[in-house]
């Protein structure tokens, strides 16, 4: 087996890696990028810890070779924050709510959250448990984490109201 | 018994949840834990395990493995300079001496125990060489459950014997106070091993670095360096440890995990490594909780007082002794719960088995208990036709009251308070929600340890220096477990010194440069670094106070530090002050430091294992748990509809924090209660998926509502309580109540699968 | 967790696919959505030496053609989730999938490679059996059809050829007088099923006797399996009263030997069998009966 390059689009930026067929995008962005907001927990595709928005919906980057999302827009938890570091206002709520205790799960939970409000109109507390039933946490009890997304989602405008 | 609530107004930093540093890098993703390291050469290292067990290591072939491009090292058994751990977890109180290799050289005693560890260039090279590793075994027989060790003809796990402690503490008359009893109420009550499931799991990154052996790992106990040293058989101080944040603990942390093969790898290769556990991995081999069997008897007046009570507990051990000695005298300490037990008699047994070794978990023993007392509780309640909260409010401890040790508790036990706000929160109750559902109200009460067994005259150190421009350096030992101990400090420090959250900055868990704290367990950290903080915080204001009272004219008792300034608070030269900067030059003129290290010591005290009468734990937090269930009486599933915590915490240093342990220890708790299990099939661990073993998830468990009560009566710093274990204890007994409210059948043992309450009603139908 | 090595093909077409699977044999191994593969190769259960990629096939949002909506292989349980078509035309099946796994699994997780993984507790294949759906399978000599009741054969073991690529699945649309129901116990939401139970009903023109009925079972066997014909044959020409339900229900779980597993024993998954069965011919009667009356 030999290493190919691939062209990964991670939060805006494009680069060339070298990688082995069987790397897992979890580990490429998390030792070769640098992107250690990106983590393992598992590799099972269970807990979350893992999640990246890849063209902006929720995957597991543990089940995904790097091989398989050449041409594919990656987003990381970093990839949210402003230009000048800023925090997303998403991150705002998880700050102001204490929606994060060790943090470990945060950029997953995070990035789950922040594309379901992209795609539904104002989900309901219930829509946002089912929508972060892959994404565990061992902290929080998630109350507080779903405080933060209710707090968030309802902050939006809403559409066609 | 008095709430405090003037105390809580007058702090301006402390009672407040402002977010700190750490925090918003948690939100960034931008916090590094033990896994996000990279060193320049770093190797890959993976602990090669046994498959089996028990077995004698016939031979260990490591030749293959080592012929692979790539490999770096294999090492085994007697490649360790010292290949032993002992752990002395009672402080020597009467346990078996037992060691535990490093590496497994005769014989394996557990699936999973560390028989070689390999490095390499890559991760999948030390895998890839892991697997090579071929170790021949010869069966021994072995003994899978705790109960069968003890029988004389068991098979010995270790050759002094299967029982590594045996607690027991009396007080008064036990036989007289049941012969005395109205009512003998018995109850058996069992649980099972448990995993913490942290979400980051076992991880580090080791390098030599001057000649000193440095490990960044995540861990709870840095301490640890100690151990290390030893196993490598190298001077203390040419062993360091780092303590990243941590993705979660739980006292999972609190043994060596990563530390001793990373070490070993290190000092071999001469290179970096870095070492991740799989999942699969720390879910076979991490150390687990103890399932506890207990039994209870207890004798009742008519009126429900408690006269006497019988308590046994066997603790599954495992294979190796870890922290179990300590696990079992806590469960021993605390197993008549918040209740005045006149007559007491409580035999408490760690067990060694061929399963996976069980040692520290949030609740430490003490919580598995509250099962047993609070499901007794209820049986009592309900043979003398009483209400299961007035049987309690009969019973409570108060300030003053004895517990089984012999000692008389000190502080105010709000446990009443916390009772009164749970229930009444929960309100009316719901109806079913359809023809097959029944629905059941429970609650129980509980009473958890914080800081250590004061045998250990624990004590911790925090310094602190305030700096020319007036922000503030805090460099103590802690670590933290991502429950906001940093934090915390910081506030403690914000408030006495008047320096703004933003302006400090906090090293911790380092043992080369900064003062030891002692480990983050035991729910110890607030109580002892807190108190460490805050006395350095108060004396280092009162060596640099009298510098600004002599400057701005006015009694140095007139200063108030506050918004990056000293002011005069009172008197004549009211409104006056000049900048923490301006202070800290003028110090320095004056050859003031304005740095400054404190040591603050835990209350010590004996404990004599003979007549099991001494002191145990420096003080208590108190709670009380309620839930409304509904059981579908089809297919026994149970679904927590309601959830309420509420607990005596003292002094919340910072409510938000304070109300997500809560939660978090909690949803624990309900996971614990009702989904979690470490299935062993003859010491087999056949949950090593993380899909198969249940932490509750987003849509399993309802809102925990948080009921905060602050007497203000705590030991830890402005009277705060330890609040990181309590909240996991109520859970399974309330739990369990509520079940039984609803289908008039007890459970009694954990966790209530759907199929076991399904059985306990079968029962019924007889 | 690291895989071992393997070669990496994509394919962009069936016949691509196919040709890769002739010159690699039994080495070869399809990856679709990776969700059920990924992680066996993770934990190295599973060791091919050349991995081959369809997504690039991809495939177009679904449509109802006739009587029949076909699903390309690479339909995504999102899809299934989302699409109104699929709402319509199959609710039994797009019903099934708010059960399975999380966002991310429903994100990237296939209709063929579920069929194909054939897990004994898969709630897809399950629905397929219920319905008769048909795969289309894609192989050396062209495609050819099979039963879905004749699909899956054991434990991860399908009737597909080792060089035929599942290209389809071809589900009934919802017929008038139909009710359709389905029926899941987790441990925990979100987990693979430890017993899923889905049932459709047929009813006569009179909107009350039974003229079809058909139940499949998941996480009581090897595989996904349809319930005994014999034990649902009383309600046939029917009502359906309620304790013939309850009746057909029990002999429908008293022909299952389920084993047990971490989750479960074999004899409360019967147990749940019987409970589920009834609920399932239950609901899906009173879909029927709904149904009827709207028509
Ligand atoms: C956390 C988690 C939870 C899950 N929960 C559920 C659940 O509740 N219910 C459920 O049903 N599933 C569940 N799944 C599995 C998920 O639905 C899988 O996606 C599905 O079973 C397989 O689909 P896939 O596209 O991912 O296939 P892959 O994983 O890519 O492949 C699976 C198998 O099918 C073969 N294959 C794939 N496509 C074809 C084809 N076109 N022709 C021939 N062979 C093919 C592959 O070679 C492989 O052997 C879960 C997965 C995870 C990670
Ligand atoms: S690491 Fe990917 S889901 Fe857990
Ligand atoms: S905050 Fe620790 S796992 Fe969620």
């Amino acid at each position: 087996m030999s290493k190919v390059s691939v062209n990964l689009s991670v939060n805006g930026s494009q680069h060339e890696v070298w990688v082995f067929p069987n790397d897992l995008l979890l580990d490429v962005l998390h030792d070769e990028l640098g992107l250690a907001d990106v983590r393992y927990g598992c590799g099972e595709g269970v807990c979350g810890t893992c999640t990246v928005q890849l063209d902006g919906e929720p995957v597991s980057a543990c089940l995904l070779f790097a091989v398989q999302v050449t041409g594919r827009e990656i987003t990381t938890v970093r990839g949210l924050l402003g230009e000048d570091d800023s925090l997303h206002p998403i991150q705002e709520c998880f700050l102001r709510h204490g929606g994060a205790q060790c943090g470990f799960c945060t950029p997953g939970m995070i990035l789950t959250a922040h594309s379901l409000a992209e795609r539904a109109n104002r989900p309901s507390r219930a829509e946002i448990r089912y929508e972060l039933v892959g994404n565990l946490c061992r902290c929080t009890g998630y109350t507080k984490i779903l405080d933060a997304v209710e707090e968030y989602v309802d902050s939006r405008p809403s559409e066609g109201a | 018994m008095t709430l405090e609530t003037e105390a809580v107004e007058r702090f301006r930093v402390v009672g407040g949840s402002p977010a700190h540093h750490d925090f918003v890098d948690k939100v960034k993703g931008s916090l590094l834990y033990a896994a996000d390291w990279k060193l320049p050469g770093m190797l890959h290292g993976k602990v090669v395990r046994s498959a089996v067990a028990p077995g004698r290591m016939v031979s260990v072939d490591i030749q293959e493995a080592r012929a692979i491009p790539g490999v770096v090292a294999v090492l085994t058994a007697q490649d360790v300079p010292s290949n032993r751990v002992v752990e002395h977890a009672s402080g020597g109180l009467g346990e078996l001496t037992v060691e535990m290799p490093v590496l497994a050289h005769d014989r394996v005693r557990y699936v999973g125990e560390p028989v070689a560890v390999v490095a390499a260039v890559s991760a999948e090279i030390a895998e890839q060489a892991a697997e090579l590793v071929a170790v021949d075994y010869a069966d021994l027989p072995g003994v899978f459950d705790a109960e069968q060790a003890l029988r004389e003809d068991a098979p010995r796990v270790h050759e002094d014997g299967n029982v590594l402690v045996n607690w027991r503490l009396s007080s008064g008359d036990v036989e007289a106070g049941l012969a005395e009893a109205d009512v003998v109420v018995e109850g058996e009550y069992r649980s099972q091993h448990v995993e913490h499931a942290y979400l980051e799991p076992e991880a580090g990154v080791g390098w030599i670095e001057n000649g000193v052996l440095t490990l960044r790992v995540s861990t709870q106990v840095i301490e640890h360096v100690t151990d290390i040293a030893a196993i490598l058989e190298l001077p203390e101080n040419k062993v360091r440890v780092i303590a990243s944040y941590m993705g979660g603990g739980f006292g999972g942390k609190e043994d060596m995990t990563v530390e001793p093969y990373l070490a070993l790898l290190v000092w071999h290769t001469k290179r970096p490594v870095r070492m991740i556990w799989d999942r699969q991995e720390s879910m076979l081999a991490s150390t687990k909780r103890h399932p506890f069997v207990m039994r209870y008897r207890t004798g009742v007046r008519r009126d429900g007082t408690i006269l006497a009570q019988h308590v046994d507990i066997i603790g599954d051990a495992g294979a190796y002794p870890c922290l179990s000695a300590r696990v079992l005298f806590a469960g021993a300490a605390l197993s008549c719960g918040p209740y005045r037990t006149p007559n007491a008699s409580i035999r408490s047994r760690a067990v060694f088995t061929n399963n996976v070794p069980t040692s520290a978990f949030r609740g430490f023993g003490a919580m598995q208990v509250v099962f047993g007392y609070e499901s007794q509780m209820d049986r009592i309640a309900e043979r003398l036709g009483l209400p299961a909260d007035e049987v309690r409010r009969r019973n409570f401890l108060a300030r003053g009251d004895f517990i089984p040790t012999g000692e008389s508790l000190e502080t105010a036990v709000a446990v009443p308070e916390t009772l009164d706000r749970a229930l009444s929160r929960l309100g009316e109750r719901g109806e079913p929600s359809g023809p097959t559902k029944r629905v059941g109200r429970g609650f129980a009460c509980g009473m958890q340890p914080y800081g250590r067994t004061i045998w250990f005259y624990d004590r911790a150190s925090a310094w602190l220096s305030l700096l020319g421009d007036g922000t503030l350096l805090i460099r103590t030992g802690v670590t933290d477990l991502g429950a906001g101990q940093a934090a915390s400090l910081c506030q403690i420090a914000s408030e006495i010194l008047g320096v703004a959250l933003d302006d400090i900055s906090i090293y911790i868990g380092d043992t080369a440069l900064n003062p030891p704290a002692g480990g983050t367990f035991a729910t110890r950290q607030l109580y002892m670094s807190g108190n460490a903080l805050l006395t350095a915080a108060r004396e280092l204001v009162d060596r640099i106070a009298p510098v600004a009272a002599e400057l701005l004219d006015c009694p140095a008792d007139a200063l108030v530090f506050q918004d990056g300034l000293v002011r005069v608070g009172k008197g004549e030269r009211l409104g006056t002050g000049l900048s923490l900067a301006e202070l800290v030059k003028e110090c320095g003129d004056r050859g003031v430091s304005t740095a400054h290290l404190s040591t603050w010591r835990a209350e010590a005290g004996t404990f004599d294992p003979s007549t099991g009468k001494g002191g145990s734990f420096p003080d208590y937090t108190y709670g009380t748990h309620a839930a409304d269930v509904e059981v579908d009486v089809e297919t026994g599933e149970v679904v927590v509809l309601r959830y309420v915590a509420s607990h005596d915490v003292g002094r919340a240093i910072n409510p938000v924090r304070v109300e997500g342990q809560i939660q978090g220890g909690a949803m624990q708790g309900l996971g614990y209660a009702l989904l979690e299990d470490i299935v062993l099939e003859e010491g087999n661990n056949v949950s090593t998926l993380f899909a198969n073993y249940l932490i509750p998830n987003a849509l399993d468990m309802p809102d925990i509502e948080v009921e905060i009560v602050e007497s203000g009566e705590g030991k830890g710093p402005l009277g705060a309580r330890g609040i990181g274990e309590p909240p996991i204890a109520p859970c399974a007994a309330a739990i369990a109540n509520a079940i039984t409210d609803a289908i008039g059948r007890r459970p009694s043992r954990l966790p209530m699968t759907p199929e076991r309450v399904l059985e306990l009603l079968a029962e019924e139908d007889q | 967790m690291v895989c071992a090595p393997f070669e990496y093909v994509r394919a962009g077409t069936f016949d691509e696919a196919v040709g890769v699977l002739i010159e690699h044999g039994e080495d070869a191994q399809l990856l679709a959505g990776g969700q059920s593969l990924v992680p066996m190769l993770a934990l190295r259960l599973a060791r091919p030496t050349v991995l081959v990629d369809i997504n690039d096939i991809g495939a177009l949002p679904p449509e109802a053609d006739g009587a029949v909506l076909p699903l390309p292989t690479l339909t995504r349980h999102r899809v299934l989730l989302d699409s109104p078509v699929v709402a319509r035309e199959v609710p039994l099946l797009a019903d099934c999938v708010r059960h399975i796994g999380n966002v991310r699994v429903r994100n990237r997780g296939t209709v063929g490679g579920s069929m194909a993984h054939a897990d004994p507790t898969g709630e897809i294949a399950c629905v397929a059996l219920t319905l008769d759906a048909q795969v289309v399978a894609h192989g050396p000599a062209g495609r050819r059809t099979i039963g879905a009741r004749d699909f899956f054969v054991t434990y991860l073991t399908t009737a597909l050829e080792p060089a035929e690529v599942l290209a389809e699945v071809r589900f009934p649309v919802l017929r008038p007088g139909q009710g359709w129901s389905f029926q899941e116990m987790v441990r925990r939401v979100s987990d693979f099923a430890v017993v899923a139970v889905s049932a459709s009903v047929d009813l006569e023109p009179d909107g009350a006797t039974v003229r079809a009925i058909d139940v499949a079972l998941a996480g009581v066997a090897d595989r996904p399996v349809l319930a005994e014909r014999e034990a649902l044959a009383p309600l046939l020409g029917t009502t359906a009263a309620r304790d013939l339900v309850a009746s057909a229900a029990r002999s429908v779980a008293d022909a299952t030997s389920p084993e047990g597993d971490v989750h479960a024993s074999g004899a409360y998954r019967r147990r749940l069998v019987d409970v589920l069965t009834r609920r399932a011919i239950t609901e899906a009667l009173d879909r029927a009966r709904e149904g009827s009356i709207a028509a």
